[in-house]
Protein backbone atom coordinates (compact mmCIF):
# COMPACT_ATOMS: atom_id res chain seq x y z
CA UNK A 1 0.00 0.00 0.00
CA UNK A 2 1.30 3.22 -0.77
CA UNK A 3 2.26 5.53 2.26
CA UNK A 4 0.77 8.74 0.77
CA UNK A 5 -1.60 10.54 3.11
CA UNK A 6 -4.96 11.17 1.92
CA UNK A 7 -6.30 12.96 5.09
CA UNK A 8 -4.69 14.50 7.23
CA UNK A 9 -6.84 15.13 10.99
CA UNK A 10 -3.89 17.36 13.10
CA UNK A 11 -5.48 17.86 17.06
CA UNK A 12 -9.04 18.31 15.55
CA UNK A 13 -11.11 20.00 18.16
CA UNK A 14 -14.66 20.03 17.80
CA UNK A 15 -17.39 21.50 19.63
CA UNK A 16 -21.15 22.09 19.53
CA UNK A 17 -22.16 25.58 21.35
CA UNK A 18 -25.68 26.06 22.25
CA UNK A 19 -26.16 29.75 22.08
CA UNK A 20 -29.65 30.41 23.49
CA UNK A 21 -29.00 28.10 26.71
CA UNK A 22 -25.19 29.04 26.59
CA UNK A 23 -23.99 25.66 26.59
CA UNK A 24 -20.94 24.42 24.87
CA UNK A 25 -20.03 20.33 24.41
CA UNK A 26 -16.79 19.50 23.57
CA UNK A 27 -17.36 16.17 20.86
CA UNK A 28 -13.23 15.60 20.33
CA UNK A 29 -10.17 17.23 21.56
CA UNK A 30 -6.77 17.03 20.46
CA UNK A 31 -7.82 13.91 17.94
CA UNK A 32 -4.73 13.19 15.63
CA UNK A 33 -5.28 10.75 12.28
CA UNK A 34 -4.36 9.66 8.76
CA UNK A 35 -5.68 8.28 6.28
CA UNK A 36 -3.69 6.82 3.69
CA UNK A 37 -4.42 6.82 -0.01
CA UNK A 38 -6.50 3.70 -1.13
CA UNK A 39 -6.71 2.90 2.62
CA UNK A 40 -9.19 1.12 4.20
CA UNK A 41 -9.46 3.00 8.07
CA UNK A 42 -11.75 1.86 10.27
CA UNK A 43 -12.51 3.76 13.16
CA UNK A 44 -14.26 2.26 16.80
CA UNK A 45 -15.38 3.65 19.91
CA UNK A 46 -18.16 3.78 22.22
CA UNK A 47 -20.95 5.31 21.22
CA UNK A 48 -21.32 9.04 21.38
CA UNK A 49 -17.08 9.53 21.76
CA UNK A 50 -17.04 12.11 18.45
CA UNK A 51 -17.05 9.34 15.34
CA UNK A 52 -19.86 10.84 13.32
CA UNK A 53 -18.31 14.59 14.41
CA UNK A 54 -14.92 13.39 13.06
CA UNK A 55 -16.77 12.51 9.87
CA UNK A 56 -18.75 15.82 9.44
CA UNK A 57 -15.47 17.62 9.60
CA UNK A 58 -13.93 15.54 7.14
CA UNK A 59 -17.01 16.37 4.96
CA UNK A 60 -16.56 19.34 5.46
CA UNK A 61 -20.06 20.05 7.28
CA UNK A 62 -18.82 21.35 10.11
CA UNK A 63 -15.71 23.54 11.22
CA UNK A 64 -13.00 22.86 13.33
CA UNK A 65 -12.96 24.98 16.41
CA UNK A 66 -9.47 24.19 16.57
CA UNK A 67 -6.68 21.99 14.70
CA UNK A 68 -6.89 21.05 10.86
CA UNK A 69 -8.34 19.04 8.30
CA UNK A 70 -6.99 18.70 4.98
CA UNK A 71 -6.82 16.30 1.80
CA UNK A 72 -4.13 15.93 -0.53
CA UNK A 73 -2.75 18.76 1.51
CA UNK A 74 -5.07 21.12 1.40
CA UNK A 75 -7.56 22.14 3.77
CA UNK A 76 -11.07 20.99 3.61
CA UNK A 77 -13.52 23.84 3.48
CA UNK A 78 -16.55 22.62 2.34
CA UNK A 79 -18.58 19.62 1.54
CA UNK A 80 -17.28 18.47 -1.86
CA UNK A 81 -18.33 15.32 -4.45
CA UNK A 82 -15.20 14.02 -3.87
CA UNK A 83 -16.03 12.99 -0.07
CA UNK A 84 -19.00 10.58 -0.62
CA UNK A 85 -21.04 10.23 3.05
CA UNK A 86 -23.03 7.04 3.71
CA UNK A 87 -24.96 8.91 6.66
CA UNK A 88 -25.96 6.95 10.12
CA UNK A 89 -29.26 7.82 9.06
CA UNK A 90 -29.33 7.02 5.31
CA UNK A 91 -30.51 10.73 3.91
CA UNK A 92 -31.93 9.44 0.91
CA UNK A 93 -34.70 11.84 -0.58
CA UNK A 94 -38.09 10.97 0.26
CA UNK A 95 -39.78 12.41 -3.49
CA UNK A 96 -37.23 10.98 -5.30
CA UNK A 97 -37.06 7.37 -6.31
CA UNK A 98 -34.33 4.76 -5.13
CA UNK A 99 -33.23 4.60 -8.88
CA UNK A 100 -33.48 8.37 -8.69
CA UNK A 101 -31.51 8.53 -5.58
CA UNK A 102 -28.73 6.59 -6.78
CA UNK A 103 -28.35 8.42 -9.82
CA UNK A 104 -28.44 11.49 -8.19
CA UNK A 105 -24.50 12.60 -8.49
CA UNK A 106 -24.76 11.92 -11.63
CA UNK A 107 -27.50 14.12 -12.71
CA UNK A 108 -26.02 16.84 -10.50
CA UNK A 109 -22.96 16.37 -12.58
CA UNK A 110 -25.15 16.67 -16.10
CA UNK A 111 -25.55 13.06 -17.22
CA UNK A 112 -28.09 12.25 -19.09
CA UNK A 113 -30.93 10.22 -17.48
CA UNK A 114 -30.20 6.98 -19.73
CA UNK A 115 -26.57 6.93 -18.93
CA UNK A 116 -27.00 7.50 -14.74
CA UNK A 117 -30.44 5.41 -14.61
CA UNK A 118 -27.60 2.77 -16.46
CA UNK A 119 -25.02 3.38 -13.80
CA UNK A 120 -27.62 3.37 -11.08
CA UNK A 121 -29.12 -0.30 -11.93
CA UNK A 122 -25.68 -1.58 -11.56
CA UNK A 123 -24.87 -0.18 -7.97
CA UNK A 124 -28.77 -1.24 -7.47
CA UNK A 125 -27.34 -4.95 -8.60
CA UNK A 126 -24.56 -4.59 -6.14
CA UNK A 127 -26.87 -3.87 -3.18
CA UNK A 128 -29.35 -6.17 -4.59
CA UNK A 129 -32.25 -3.78 -4.70
CA UNK A 130 -32.94 -3.67 -8.35
CA UNK A 131 -36.15 -4.91 -7.66
CA UNK A 132 -37.04 -1.83 -5.39
CA UNK A 133 -35.73 0.80 -8.06
CA UNK A 134 -39.36 2.67 -8.31
CA UNK A 135 -40.02 2.35 -4.64
CA UNK A 136 -39.76 5.31 -2.37
CA UNK A 137 -37.92 5.75 0.25
CA UNK A 138 -40.81 5.36 2.78
CA UNK A 139 -41.73 1.96 1.44
CA UNK A 140 -38.35 0.49 1.95
CA UNK A 141 -37.07 -1.29 5.55
CA UNK A 142 -34.20 0.23 6.95
CA UNK A 143 -32.15 -2.34 5.59
CA UNK A 144 -33.04 -1.12 2.06
CA UNK A 145 -32.57 2.11 2.92
CA UNK A 146 -29.18 1.49 4.03
CA UNK A 147 -28.22 -0.27 0.82
CA UNK A 148 -29.86 2.51 -1.39
CA UNK A 149 -27.58 5.05 0.87
CA UNK A 150 -24.58 2.74 0.09
CA UNK A 151 -25.39 2.75 -3.55
CA UNK A 152 -25.69 6.10 -4.22
CA UNK A 153 -22.24 7.19 -2.39
CA UNK A 154 -20.53 4.90 -4.66
CA UNK A 155 -22.30 5.18 -8.05
CA UNK A 156 -21.11 8.41 -7.46
CA UNK A 157 -17.64 7.74 -7.40
CA UNK A 158 -15.91 9.55 -5.05
CA UNK A 159 -11.73 9.48 -4.07
CA UNK A 160 -12.64 8.90 -0.41
CA UNK A 161 -15.57 7.49 0.82
CA UNK A 162 -16.71 8.06 4.68
CA UNK A 163 -19.12 5.56 5.79
CA UNK A 164 -20.85 5.74 9.40
CA UNK A 165 -22.33 2.60 10.36
CA UNK A 166 -23.41 1.50 6.91
CA UNK A 167 -24.21 -2.00 7.53
CA UNK A 168 -25.82 -1.12 11.11
CA UNK A 169 -29.59 -2.01 9.91
CA UNK A 170 -28.84 -4.53 8.01
CA UNK A 171 -29.54 -8.25 8.08
CA UNK A 172 -26.59 -10.04 9.13
CA UNK A 173 -26.62 -12.54 6.06
CA UNK A 174 -26.59 -9.16 3.66
CA UNK A 175 -24.14 -7.59 5.99
CA UNK A 176 -21.55 -10.13 4.88
CA UNK A 177 -22.59 -9.46 1.40
CA UNK A 178 -22.12 -6.36 1.59
CA UNK A 179 -18.68 -6.21 3.56
CA UNK A 180 -17.36 -8.53 0.87
CA UNK A 181 -18.38 -6.22 -2.12
CA UNK A 182 -17.46 -3.16 -0.48
CA UNK A 183 -14.05 -4.74 -0.36
CA UNK A 184 -14.02 -5.33 -3.93
CA UNK A 185 -15.23 -2.29 -5.10
CA UNK A 186 -12.62 -0.44 -3.11
CA UNK A 187 -10.29 -2.47 -4.48
CA UNK A 188 -11.31 -2.45 -7.89
CA UNK A 189 -11.40 1.14 -7.84
CA UNK A 190 -8.71 2.63 -5.49
CA UNK A 191 -11.11 4.16 -3.19
CA UNK A 192 -10.05 5.37 0.02
CA UNK A 193 -12.57 4.50 2.85
CA UNK A 194 -13.17 5.86 6.42
CA UNK A 195 -15.55 3.53 8.03
CA UNK A 196 -17.07 3.82 11.20
CA UNK A 197 -18.18 0.58 12.61
CA UNK A 198 -19.66 -0.31 16.15
CA UNK A 199 -18.57 -3.69 15.61
CA UNK A 200 -14.74 -4.50 16.70
CA UNK A 201 -15.51 -7.87 14.38
CA UNK A 202 -16.64 -5.94 11.19
CA UNK A 203 -13.66 -3.42 11.53
CA UNK A 204 -11.40 -6.34 11.36
CA UNK A 205 -12.60 -7.90 8.68
CA UNK A 206 -12.50 -5.25 6.93
CA UNK A 207 -9.91 -2.38 7.62
CA UNK A 208 -6.25 -1.87 6.59
CA UNK A 209 -6.31 -0.41 10.25
CA UNK A 210 -8.48 0.52 13.03
CA UNK A 211 -8.41 3.52 14.79
CA UNK A 212 -9.78 3.15 18.64
CA UNK A 213 -10.99 6.25 20.18
CA UNK A 214 -11.54 7.34 23.83
CA UNK A 215 -15.04 7.84 25.15
CA UNK A 216 -15.67 11.85 24.48
CA UNK A 217 -14.28 14.12 23.98
CA UNK A 218 -12.79 11.62 21.08
CA UNK A 219 -9.89 11.22 20.76
CA UNK A 220 -6.71 8.53 19.51
CA UNK A 221 -6.69 5.73 22.19
CA UNK A 222 -5.31 2.84 19.92
CA UNK A 223 -3.96 1.97 16.62
CA UNK A 224 -4.53 -1.49 15.22
CA UNK A 225 -2.69 -2.88 12.17
CA UNK A 226 -4.55 -5.42 10.60
CA UNK A 227 -2.25 -7.05 8.28
CA UNK A 228 -4.05 -10.35 7.23
CA UNK A 229 -4.15 -10.77 3.58
CA UNK A 230 -7.14 -9.38 1.84
CA UNK A 231 -7.20 -13.03 -0.31
CA UNK A 232 -7.82 -14.55 3.37
CA UNK A 233 -10.73 -12.31 3.94
CA UNK A 234 -13.86 -14.31 3.63
CA UNK A 235 -16.56 -15.25 6.44
CA UNK A 236 -16.21 -18.48 5.39
CA UNK A 237 -13.35 -19.29 7.06
CA UNK A 238 -11.92 -15.69 8.68
CA UNK A 239 -12.89 -17.37 12.19
CA UNK A 240 -10.36 -20.01 11.75
CA UNK A 241 -7.43 -17.65 10.80
CA UNK A 242 -5.88 -16.96 14.23
CA UNK A 243 -4.51 -13.75 13.08
CA UNK A 244 -8.16 -12.89 12.72
CA UNK A 245 -8.63 -13.82 16.16
CA UNK A 246 -5.67 -12.35 17.85
CA UNK A 247 -6.35 -9.31 16.57
CA UNK A 248 -10.29 -8.90 17.26
CA UNK A 249 -9.43 -10.15 21.23
CA UNK A 250 -6.64 -7.25 21.27
CA UNK A 251 -8.97 -4.69 19.47
CA UNK A 252 -12.36 -5.89 21.71
CA UNK A 253 -9.76 -5.37 24.68
CA UNK A 254 -9.20 -2.12 24.05
CA UNK A 255 -12.47 -0.60 23.41
CA UNK A 256 -13.39 -2.72 27.24
CA UNK A 257 -10.95 -0.96 28.32
CA UNK A 258 -12.61 2.44 27.67
CA UNK A 259 -15.62 0.87 29.23
CA UNK A 260 -13.40 0.09 32.18
CA UNK A 261 -11.75 3.72 32.02
CA UNK B 1 -87.10 -13.26 -13.70
CA UNK B 2 -87.64 -11.28 -10.53
CA UNK B 3 -84.21 -11.49 -9.39
CA UNK B 4 -82.78 -10.91 -12.85
CA UNK B 5 -84.28 -7.23 -12.88
CA UNK B 6 -83.35 -6.57 -8.94
CA UNK B 7 -79.73 -7.43 -10.79
CA UNK B 8 -80.57 -4.82 -13.66
CA UNK B 9 -81.53 -2.41 -11.24
CA UNK B 10 -78.41 -2.68 -9.30
CA UNK B 11 -75.89 -2.48 -12.07
CA UNK B 12 -77.77 0.29 -13.26
CA UNK B 13 -77.30 1.75 -10.02
CA UNK B 14 -73.83 0.91 -9.53
CA UNK B 15 -73.03 2.14 -12.86
CA UNK B 16 -74.91 5.70 -11.95
CA UNK B 17 -72.50 5.32 -8.74
CA UNK B 18 -69.48 4.43 -10.45
CA UNK B 19 -70.00 7.79 -12.93
CA UNK B 20 -70.47 10.33 -9.64
CA UNK B 21 -68.39 8.57 -6.76
CA UNK B 22 -69.83 8.00 -3.49
CA UNK B 23 -68.40 10.72 -1.96
CA UNK B 24 -69.90 13.14 -4.35
CA UNK B 25 -72.98 11.48 -3.90
CA UNK B 26 -73.05 12.06 -0.29
CA UNK B 27 -72.53 15.79 -1.25
CA UNK B 28 -75.26 16.31 -4.11
CA UNK B 29 -77.61 14.81 -1.54
CA UNK B 30 -76.14 17.54 0.94
CA UNK B 31 -76.84 20.23 -1.43
CA UNK B 32 -80.65 18.57 -2.70
CA UNK B 33 -81.34 19.05 1.19
CA UNK B 34 -80.57 22.77 1.04
CA UNK B 35 -82.71 23.16 -1.91
CA UNK B 36 -85.65 21.61 -0.11
CA UNK B 37 -85.20 23.68 3.34
CA UNK B 38 -84.83 26.57 0.91
CA UNK B 39 -87.71 25.79 -1.31
CA UNK B 40 -90.08 25.53 1.93
CA UNK B 41 -89.12 28.51 3.90
CA UNK B 42 -90.58 30.61 1.08
CA UNK B 43 -94.41 30.52 2.14
CA UNK B 44 -93.01 30.48 5.83
CA UNK B 45 -91.21 33.51 5.79
CA UNK B 46 -93.85 34.99 3.50
CA UNK B 47 -91.89 38.16 2.08
CA UNK B 48 -91.41 39.56 -1.22
CA UNK B 49 -89.57 37.97 -3.82
CA UNK B 50 -87.19 40.71 -4.22
CA UNK B 51 -86.03 39.90 -0.61
CA UNK B 52 -85.62 36.64 -0.39
CA UNK B 53 -85.95 34.89 -4.25
CA UNK B 54 -87.21 31.58 -4.50
CA UNK B 55 -84.71 28.50 -6.21
CA UNK B 56 -87.60 28.13 -8.65
CA UNK B 57 -86.53 32.23 -9.60
CA UNK B 58 -82.96 32.34 -8.98
CA UNK B 59 -83.11 29.08 -11.86
CA UNK B 60 -84.80 31.13 -14.17
CA UNK B 61 -82.03 34.22 -13.43
CA UNK B 62 -79.54 31.76 -14.55
CA UNK B 63 -80.90 29.99 -17.34
CA UNK B 64 -81.30 33.73 -18.80
CA UNK B 65 -77.71 34.97 -17.92
CA UNK B 66 -76.38 31.68 -19.19
CA UNK B 67 -78.61 32.04 -22.49
CA UNK B 68 -77.37 35.43 -23.10
CA UNK B 69 -73.83 34.48 -22.24
CA UNK B 70 -73.45 37.08 -19.64
CA UNK B 71 -72.93 34.15 -17.42
CA UNK B 72 -70.09 32.15 -18.85
CA UNK B 73 -68.24 35.56 -19.96
CA UNK B 74 -68.17 36.66 -16.27
CA UNK B 75 -67.07 33.22 -15.16
CA UNK B 76 -64.55 33.07 -17.89
CA UNK B 77 -63.03 36.75 -16.71
CA UNK B 78 -63.52 35.50 -12.82
CA UNK B 79 -60.90 32.45 -13.38
CA UNK B 80 -58.62 33.53 -15.76
CA UNK B 81 -58.42 36.95 -12.75
CA UNK B 82 -58.20 34.61 -10.60
CA UNK B 83 -55.53 32.58 -11.91
CA UNK B 84 -53.29 34.85 -12.98
CA UNK B 85 -53.28 36.93 -9.48
CA UNK B 86 -52.84 33.58 -7.73
CA UNK B 87 -49.84 32.69 -9.97
CA UNK B 88 -48.27 35.57 -9.65
CA UNK B 89 -48.60 35.96 -5.81
CA UNK B 90 -47.65 32.54 -5.65
CA UNK B 91 -44.66 33.01 -7.77
CA UNK B 92 -43.21 35.70 -5.64
CA UNK B 93 -44.32 34.20 -2.10
CA UNK B 94 -42.11 31.31 -3.13
CA UNK B 95 -39.00 33.53 -4.26
CA UNK B 96 -38.95 35.66 -1.19
CA UNK B 97 -39.86 32.78 1.05
CA UNK B 98 -36.83 30.66 -0.21
CA UNK B 99 -34.31 33.95 -0.42
CA UNK B 100 -35.46 34.83 3.88
CA UNK B 101 -35.53 30.97 4.42
CA UNK B 102 -31.99 30.42 3.45
CA UNK B 103 -30.19 33.76 3.98
CA UNK B 104 -30.06 35.37 7.38
CA UNK B 105 -28.85 38.74 5.73
CA UNK B 106 -32.20 38.77 3.50
CA UNK B 107 -34.29 38.18 6.37
CA UNK B 108 -32.88 40.63 8.93
CA UNK B 109 -33.15 42.90 5.69
CA UNK B 110 -36.30 42.16 3.93
CA UNK B 111 -38.50 40.82 7.47
CA UNK B 112 -39.62 43.84 9.18
CA UNK B 113 -41.00 45.23 5.87
CA UNK B 114 -42.49 42.34 5.32
CA UNK B 115 -44.12 41.76 8.49
CA UNK B 116 -45.16 45.88 7.88
CA UNK B 117 -47.38 45.25 4.90
CA UNK B 118 -48.38 41.92 6.47
CA UNK B 119 -50.58 43.73 9.14
CA UNK B 120 -52.04 46.06 6.47
CA UNK B 121 -55.14 44.41 4.92
CA UNK B 122 -55.65 44.18 0.98
CA UNK B 123 -59.28 45.74 1.75
CA UNK B 124 -57.30 49.33 3.04
CA UNK B 125 -54.92 48.85 -0.28
CA UNK B 126 -58.07 47.77 -3.00
CA UNK B 127 -59.86 52.06 -3.01
CA UNK B 128 -56.08 53.77 -3.03
CA UNK B 129 -55.03 50.92 -5.84
CA UNK B 130 -58.36 52.18 -7.90
CA UNK B 131 -57.46 55.71 -7.22
CA UNK B 132 -54.16 54.98 -9.04
CA UNK B 133 -54.64 52.54 -11.64
CA UNK B 134 -58.89 53.26 -12.19
CA UNK B 135 -60.89 50.14 -12.22
CA UNK B 136 -59.91 47.06 -14.05
CA UNK B 137 -57.78 44.15 -14.11
CA UNK B 138 -54.48 45.75 -12.35
CA UNK B 139 -56.06 46.39 -8.89
CA UNK B 140 -57.74 43.08 -9.21
CA UNK B 141 -54.58 41.52 -10.16
CA UNK B 142 -52.03 43.24 -7.70
CA UNK B 143 -54.99 42.93 -4.59
CA UNK B 144 -55.15 39.00 -5.69
CA UNK B 145 -51.71 38.37 -5.75
CA UNK B 146 -51.07 40.45 -2.38
CA UNK B 147 -53.25 38.51 -0.31
CA UNK B 148 -51.64 34.96 -1.89
CA UNK B 149 -48.15 36.61 -1.16
CA UNK B 150 -48.07 36.25 2.80
CA UNK B 151 -49.41 32.62 3.42
CA UNK B 152 -47.31 31.50 0.90
CA UNK B 153 -44.31 33.66 1.75
CA UNK B 154 -44.30 32.31 5.42
CA UNK B 155 -45.01 29.07 4.71
CA UNK B 156 -42.30 28.72 2.42
CA UNK B 157 -39.80 30.14 4.91
CA UNK B 158 -40.98 27.97 7.50
CA UNK B 159 -40.26 24.33 4.80
CA UNK B 160 -36.97 25.98 3.71
CA UNK B 161 -35.92 25.91 7.60
CA UNK B 162 -37.58 22.59 8.33
CA UNK B 163 -35.44 21.11 5.70
CA UNK B 164 -33.58 18.56 7.76
CA UNK B 165 -29.58 19.35 7.69
CA UNK B 166 -28.61 15.93 6.81
CA UNK B 167 -30.36 16.32 3.36
CA UNK B 168 -28.84 19.23 2.56
CA UNK B 169 -25.42 17.61 3.57
CA UNK B 170 -25.94 14.97 1.69
CA UNK B 171 -27.04 16.89 -1.75
CA UNK B 172 -23.65 19.27 -1.00
CA UNK B 173 -21.78 15.93 -0.54
CA UNK B 174 -22.96 14.71 -3.97
CA UNK B 175 -21.47 17.59 -5.72
CA UNK B 176 -24.75 19.75 -5.65
CA UNK B 177 -24.15 23.83 -6.37
CA UNK B 178 -26.57 25.95 -4.44
CA UNK B 179 -28.45 26.35 -7.32
CA UNK B 180 -29.24 22.36 -7.80
CA UNK B 181 -29.74 22.05 -3.63
CA UNK B 182 -32.99 24.51 -3.82
CA UNK B 183 -33.73 22.59 -7.09
CA UNK B 184 -33.43 18.58 -6.13
CA UNK B 185 -33.76 19.50 -1.91
CA UNK B 186 -35.06 23.02 -0.65
CA UNK B 187 -38.07 23.64 -3.02
CA UNK B 188 -39.38 19.44 -3.14
CA UNK B 189 -38.71 19.71 0.84
CA UNK B 190 -40.94 22.27 1.79
CA UNK B 191 -43.50 22.08 -1.31
CA UNK B 192 -45.42 20.28 1.55
CA UNK B 193 -45.41 23.74 3.29
CA UNK B 194 -45.96 26.13 0.05
CA UNK B 195 -49.02 23.91 -0.53
CA UNK B 196 -50.28 24.75 3.30
CA UNK B 197 -49.55 28.49 2.33
CA UNK B 198 -51.31 27.97 -0.92
CA UNK B 199 -54.27 26.46 0.09
CA UNK B 200 -54.69 29.71 3.08
CA UNK B 201 -53.84 32.23 0.17
CA UNK B 202 -56.32 30.57 -3.05
CA UNK B 203 -58.82 30.76 -0.38
CA UNK B 204 -58.55 34.27 0.96
CA UNK B 205 -57.68 35.30 -2.49
CA UNK B 206 -60.95 33.97 -3.57
CA UNK B 207 -62.96 35.83 -1.04
CA UNK B 208 -60.45 38.71 -2.34
CA UNK B 209 -61.50 38.39 -6.31
CA UNK B 210 -65.43 38.66 -5.14
CA UNK B 211 -64.35 41.50 -3.04
CA UNK B 212 -62.35 43.16 -5.50
CA UNK B 213 -64.87 42.65 -8.51
CA UNK B 214 -67.60 43.99 -6.82
CA UNK B 215 -65.78 47.32 -6.60
CA UNK B 216 -63.47 47.32 -9.38
CA UNK B 217 -64.30 45.16 -12.00
CA UNK B 218 -67.50 45.79 -14.85
CA UNK B 219 -67.93 41.74 -15.41
CA UNK B 220 -67.28 38.84 -13.63
CA UNK B 221 -68.94 36.73 -10.23
CA UNK B 222 -68.15 39.58 -7.76
CA UNK B 223 -69.59 41.98 -10.24
CA UNK B 224 -72.80 40.06 -10.71
CA UNK B 225 -73.52 39.58 -6.97
CA UNK B 226 -73.13 43.49 -6.62
CA UNK B 227 -74.79 44.92 -9.54
CA UNK B 228 -77.40 42.19 -8.75
CA UNK B 229 -78.56 43.48 -5.47
CA UNK B 230 -77.96 47.41 -6.30
CA UNK B 231 -80.81 46.88 -9.36
CA UNK B 232 -83.19 44.88 -7.11
CA UNK B 233 -82.50 41.55 -9.07
CA UNK B 234 -81.44 39.51 -5.69
CA UNK B 235 -82.22 36.37 -8.10
CA UNK B 236 -79.00 37.18 -10.35
CA UNK B 237 -77.04 37.92 -7.08
CA UNK B 238 -78.18 34.81 -5.34
CA UNK B 239 -76.96 33.04 -8.83
CA UNK B 240 -73.92 34.75 -8.02
CA UNK B 241 -73.33 33.48 -4.70
CA UNK B 242 -74.40 29.70 -6.04
CA UNK B 243 -71.56 30.28 -8.80
CA UNK B 244 -69.31 31.59 -6.47
CA UNK B 245 -69.44 28.23 -3.89
CA UNK B 246 -69.86 26.17 -7.27
CA UNK B 247 -66.36 27.81 -8.79
CA UNK B 248 -64.63 27.67 -5.76
CA UNK B 249 -65.47 23.62 -5.49
CA UNK B 250 -64.06 23.45 -9.11
CA UNK B 251 -60.96 25.18 -8.41
CA UNK B 252 -59.77 23.11 -5.58
CA UNK B 253 -60.98 20.13 -7.36
CA UNK B 254 -59.28 20.81 -10.78
CA UNK B 255 -56.02 22.95 -9.67
CA UNK B 256 -55.51 22.06 -5.98
CA UNK B 257 -56.37 18.57 -4.96
CA UNK B 258 -54.18 17.12 -8.03
CA UNK B 259 -50.78 19.19 -7.34
CA UNK B 260 -51.30 17.56 -3.99
CA UNK B 261 -51.79 14.27 -5.22
CA UNK B 262 -48.89 14.33 -7.68
CA UNK B 263 -46.56 15.32 -5.32
CA UNK B 264 -46.54 15.27 -1.31
CA UNK B 265 -48.89 12.06 -1.63
CA UNK B 266 -46.87 10.07 -3.70
CA UNK B 267 -43.61 10.55 -1.22
CA UNK B 268 -45.52 8.89 2.17
CA UNK B 269 -45.13 12.98 3.65
CA UNK B 270 -49.10 13.56 4.10
CA UNK B 271 -51.83 11.14 4.65
CA UNK B 272 -55.19 12.22 3.18
CA UNK B 273 -58.20 12.57 5.65
CA UNK B 274 -60.03 10.09 3.57
CA UNK B 275 -57.44 7.02 3.72
CA UNK B 276 -57.88 7.31 7.23
CA UNK B 277 -61.40 6.78 7.49
N1 LIG C 1 -25.89 18.68 16.85
C1 LIG C 1 -25.37 18.47 18.07
N2 LIG C 1 -25.53 19.40 19.05
C2 LIG C 1 -24.99 19.22 20.26
N3 LIG C 1 -24.27 18.14 20.61
C3 LIG C 1 -24.07 17.19 19.70
C4 LIG C 1 -24.62 17.29 18.37
N4 LIG C 1 -24.26 16.20 17.67
C5 LIG C 1 -23.55 15.44 18.53
N5 LIG C 1 -23.42 16.02 19.73
C6 LIG C 1 -22.69 15.50 20.88
O1 LIG C 1 -21.35 15.30 20.50
C7 LIG C 1 -20.88 14.06 20.99
C8 LIG C 1 -20.38 13.22 19.84
O2 LIG C 1 -21.46 12.90 19.00
P1 LIG C 1 -21.29 11.96 17.74
O3 LIG C 1 -22.57 11.94 17.02
O4 LIG C 1 -20.10 12.38 16.99
O5 LIG C 1 -21.04 10.55 18.44
P2 LIG C 1 -20.80 9.13 17.76
O6 LIG C 1 -19.46 8.66 18.21
O7 LIG C 1 -21.06 9.19 16.31
O8 LIG C 1 -21.91 8.25 18.50
P3 LIG C 1 -22.74 7.00 17.90
O9 LIG C 1 -21.83 5.84 17.90
O10 LIG C 1 -23.83 6.83 18.91
O11 LIG C 1 -23.23 7.37 16.56
C9 LIG C 1 -22.02 13.41 21.74
O12 LIG C 1 -21.80 13.59 23.11
C10 LIG C 1 -23.25 14.19 21.31
O13 LIG C 1 -24.11 14.35 22.41
MG1 LIG D 1 -22.55 8.47 15.09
Amino acid sequence: MSAKTKISVVDLRMEYVDENRGIRHIATDGLTLDVKENEFLCVVGPSGCGKSTLLSAIAGFLKPRGGTVSMDGRPILEPGADRGVVFQEYALLPWKTVLENVGLGLKLRGVAKAERDAVAMRFLDITNLTHAAEKYPHELSGGMKQRAAVARTLANKPEVMLMDEPFAAVDAQTRLTLQEELVRIWDENRLTVLFITHSVEEAVFLGDRIIVLTPGPGKVRAVVDVPIPRDQRHWATINANPQFVAIRDRTLALVRGLEAA
Amino acid sequence: MKTAAINDRNSGIASLRSLVSPRAWKGVLGLLGILALWQTSIPLIGVSEYFYPSPAAVARAAIHLVKTGILPAYIGDSLGRYLAGVSIGVTLGILFGLLIGFSAGASRMLSPIINFFFAIVEVAWIPLFVLWWGYGLKVILVALSYIVFFPVLYNTILGVRSVPQVLINAAYSLGATRLQLIQEVILPAALPSIFTGLRLGAGFAFRGLIFSEMIAAKSGVGYLIFEGASNQQTDRTIVGMIVMGLLWLFIERIYIRPLEALTVDRWGLATRAEDRE
